[in-house]
């Protein structure tokens, strides 16, 4: 549904950059921003999250007295849906915050060049947040939050285990979750000695990917995702459940209310930074005890998968100014701050590794003093097309129905047509 | 075995299978109700605990002030009601005249209705959109409907784009067409208009098809969630749906709060089910629909 829904959106972009009314400069006699403008946000979700983007608008309304902003609130599920309906209607949205990896997609067409310079945008933004937002070698969306997935141990069971440190290569990944892994007299799973299940599967793969040394896309755009070092992320992911057996498919999903690093069900994982939070209610102890560990996962090159919300403005739209006004607030040191402490994210911003939030955020002090092996997903246009096709390939190769470099060979051949189409 | 034991026996196990099947049933329904007391511990444990450590009545309140519910629910309430009134009338009168006027087209008229509920929702949102964004007069607009809003961001895109649904105009005709055609013919012997003969003699006459279009009218109207929140971007028109989405969030879910919310969001349709479940379960029966 969601690829349908891509689809249309990618009709709808060419549709709306056909016409659409001439923008005005939306500034004062001044020249201040002024005037009213619409913003949509996936992120701010409920009565907490408005506060928190109440209080920044207010903080923006300081700054600029005489610009309006009309938030539309949304989710991510159906972020898609918004922008396709507003487009074609011609009434896109101003300022727009989008997931990494749509900006290559929209760049241009609905998203304006923000006539930045990626060098000096690199002085306050880590680089690699930076570059999520750029394509061509233009800046069309500034980093607000991010979403990093990493390694997560237990050390009490390591130390059971004797394991002294967390692994430094996929061979000590894999002898770690063997001897990590408990099962009972009949062979049931009681305890998984690497969790990838828990997390969305495209992501750990892609995490693995570039572990391995290997990317999605060449840099001219060409699948890439099936190559040697690419496959063998895929690999790693049956290896520990088909060969290794330090886990069972169906031994917890995405989405379950139960984690298991959590509840003493996995000894590693591969999850997401805001865990640190889901400890801290359901666990406490855990923390208190020092007795969670975290780890870059690493084969050729470490690499932690970074996701997040970006700050964009659109480019048929009326009043520029001052949507490029709440885009720069938006990806502010205090906006990042709120944005990020609301959900237990990575500030993008580099100077807030010195706030108190990130210094008592374990999860969120280490992503952000390993951002240079962050890598994102995307890249070429057809992204949005191709991304859930990914699901299946990777589980017909976790269920044993295909080899993984068959899986991937076939989901190249399919996206081969794709990736350059919008 | 005397008949009458026979007859007990096989009631039992009728009663004992019909017993089984409703227990699985409401299973997930009183895991909802469980899970909406339970604290954040009970709810991720492994493994599953039925009953939560301590009763957290406090998530109700605490779910109903995550988002503006109160207005969400009122919303909600307003455009269900008025999607079942509207759906009510017009769907009957539609229905009536497709199975009991004679006149050109209705044939191809009544294709038409069943085409319509071939569709996807999803393939009807963007021209539904654009219709609703293009209405004349409406929200700014010229009378060519330009230059404005249209519906967008009302109480009329709210209610009027599903006002009236091809499967009502179905279940009515199928209703009408049932009745004896000398009732009709009575009234009008006894100088009864058409109008007369469809709100007096027959629409009285088909009250299981009148529950059924309400019921299903009210509770798609009230589980409406794409809609609502693509054509309204002010907060003061988003319905209850959109709240509870508010609980998931891309990569956490607020468990226990959803299912506080789930549960109350669940309980105008229990009231309307068991005010009308007679006439539903006749009118599923009578027109042969599953």
């Amino acid at each position: 549904m969601r690829t349908a829904a891509a689809a249309v959106l990618a009709v709808a972009v060419l549709a709306s950059g056909c016409g659409g009314p001439a923008p005005s400069s939306g500034q004062g006699t001044g020249g201040e921003p002024q005037g009213e403008i619409s913003l949509v946000t996936p992120i701010f979700e409920g009565s907490d999250g408005q506060r928190v983007l109440e209080e920044q608008l207010a903080a923006f309304r300081k700054q600029y007295p005489k610009v309006r902003v009309r938030p539309d609130y949304t989710n991510y599920a159906k972020l898609n849906e918004k922008l396709t309906t507003s487009m074609v209607s011609g009434r896109a949205y101003d300022v727009m915050l989008l997931g990494i990896g749509w900006v290559p997609p929209f760049a241009g067409r609905l998203l304006a060049d923000l006539g930045m310079d990626r060098a000096e945008l690199a002085k306050t933004y880590s680089p690699r947040a930076v570059d999520a937002g750029v394509h061509d070698g233009k800046v069309y969306a500034l980093p607000v939050m991010l979403d990093m997935r990493f390694g997560i141990y237990r050390k009490d069971l390591f130390a059971a285990a004797g394991i002294t440190a967390p692994p430094r290569t996929f061979a000590e990944l894999r002898d770690h979750a063997r001897r990590l892994t408990v099962r009972d007299a009949s062979g049931k799973l009681q305890r998984a000695g690497m969790d990838v299940l828990s997390t969305d599967p495209r992501q750990v793969y892609e995490t693995l990917l570039w572990a391995a040394g290997g990317d999605l896309f060449t840099p001219d755009g060409k699948v890439a995702f099936n190559s040697p070092n690419a496959v063998r992320g895929l690999e790693l992911m049956t290896d520990l459940i088909r060969t290794d057996r330090a886990l069972d498919i169906g031994f917890t999903k995405v989405g379950d209310t139960s984690i298991p690093i959590i509840t003493d069900r996995a000894a590693m994982a591969l999850g997401h930074n805001n865990l640190w939070l889901e400890i801290q209610a359901q666990r406490p102890e855990l923390i208190a005890q020092d007795k969670i560990g975290t780890f870059v996962i690493t084969d050729e090159r470490p690499a932690m998968f970074q996701g997040g919300t970006l700050a964009s403005m659109s480019a048929s739209g009326k009043n520029k100014p001052a949507a490029l006004a709440l885009v720069k607030f938006l990806a502010s040191a205090d906006a990042s701050l709120a944005a990020s402490s609301q959900r237990g994210n990575v500030p993008a911003v580099r100077s807030l590794e010195s706030s108190s939030y990130v210094k008592e955020n374990a999860f969120v002090r280490f992503a952000m003093s390993n951002m240079d092996s962050a890598f994102s997903e995307g890249g070429v246009p057809g992204w949005l097309n191709i991304r859930n096709d990914f699901k299946a390939a990777i589980e017909s190769a976790l269920l044993g129905q295909k080899s993984p470099k068959e899986a991937l060979d076939e989901l190249a051949a399919r996206a081969a047509t794709q990736v350059s189409g919008r | 075995m005397s008949p009458l034991r026979t007859e007990r026996s096989g009631r039992f196990l009728l009663h004992l299978v019909l017993g089984a099947g409703s227990l699985l049933m409401i299973v997930p329904f009183v895991w909802m109700l469980l899970s909406s007391v339970k604290n954040r511990a009970d709810i991720a444990a492994y493994p599953p605990k039925i009953l939560p450590t301590e009763w957290l009545w406090s998530n109700y309140p605490e779910a109903m002030g995550f988002a503006p519910f109160g207005t969400y629910f009122r919303n909600s309430l307003t455009i269900a009601v008025g999607h079942t009134a509207l759906n009510l009338v017009v769907a009957s009168m539609a229905g009536y005249a497709l199975a009991r006027i004679a006149f050109r087209g209705r044939t191809l008229i009544f294709f038409g209705v069943m085409t319509m509920m071939m569709i996807p929702t999803y393939t009807k949102i963007v021209p539904q959109y654009l219709i609703a964004k293009s209405v004349p007069f409406f929200g700014g607009n010229d009378w060519l409907g330009r230059g404005g809003t249209g519906w967008l961001d009302s109480w009329w895109a709210l209610i009027i784009p599903g006002a009236l649904t091809p499967f009502a105009i179905f279940l009515f005709r199928q209703f009408y067409l049932a009745l004896p055609k000398e009732l009709e013919e009575a009234a009008r012997i006894d100088g009864m208009g058409e109008f007369g003969i469809f709100a007096r003699v027959m629409t009285p006459l088909v009250k299981p098809a009148i529950a059924t279009v309400a019921l299903l009218t009210f509770e798609g109207s009230w589980n409406n969630f794409l809609w609502p929140l693509l054509v309204t971007t002010s907060d003061e028109l988003r319905v209850v749906q959109v709240g509870l989405a508010a609980f998931q969030q891309a990569e956490r879910t607020e468990w226990a709060y959803l299912m506080a919310g789930s549960a109350l969001a669940t309980l105008p349709m229990i009231v309307l089910f068991l005010f009308t479940q007679r006439y539903f379960v006749q009118g599923f029966a009578t027109a042969g629909i599953k």
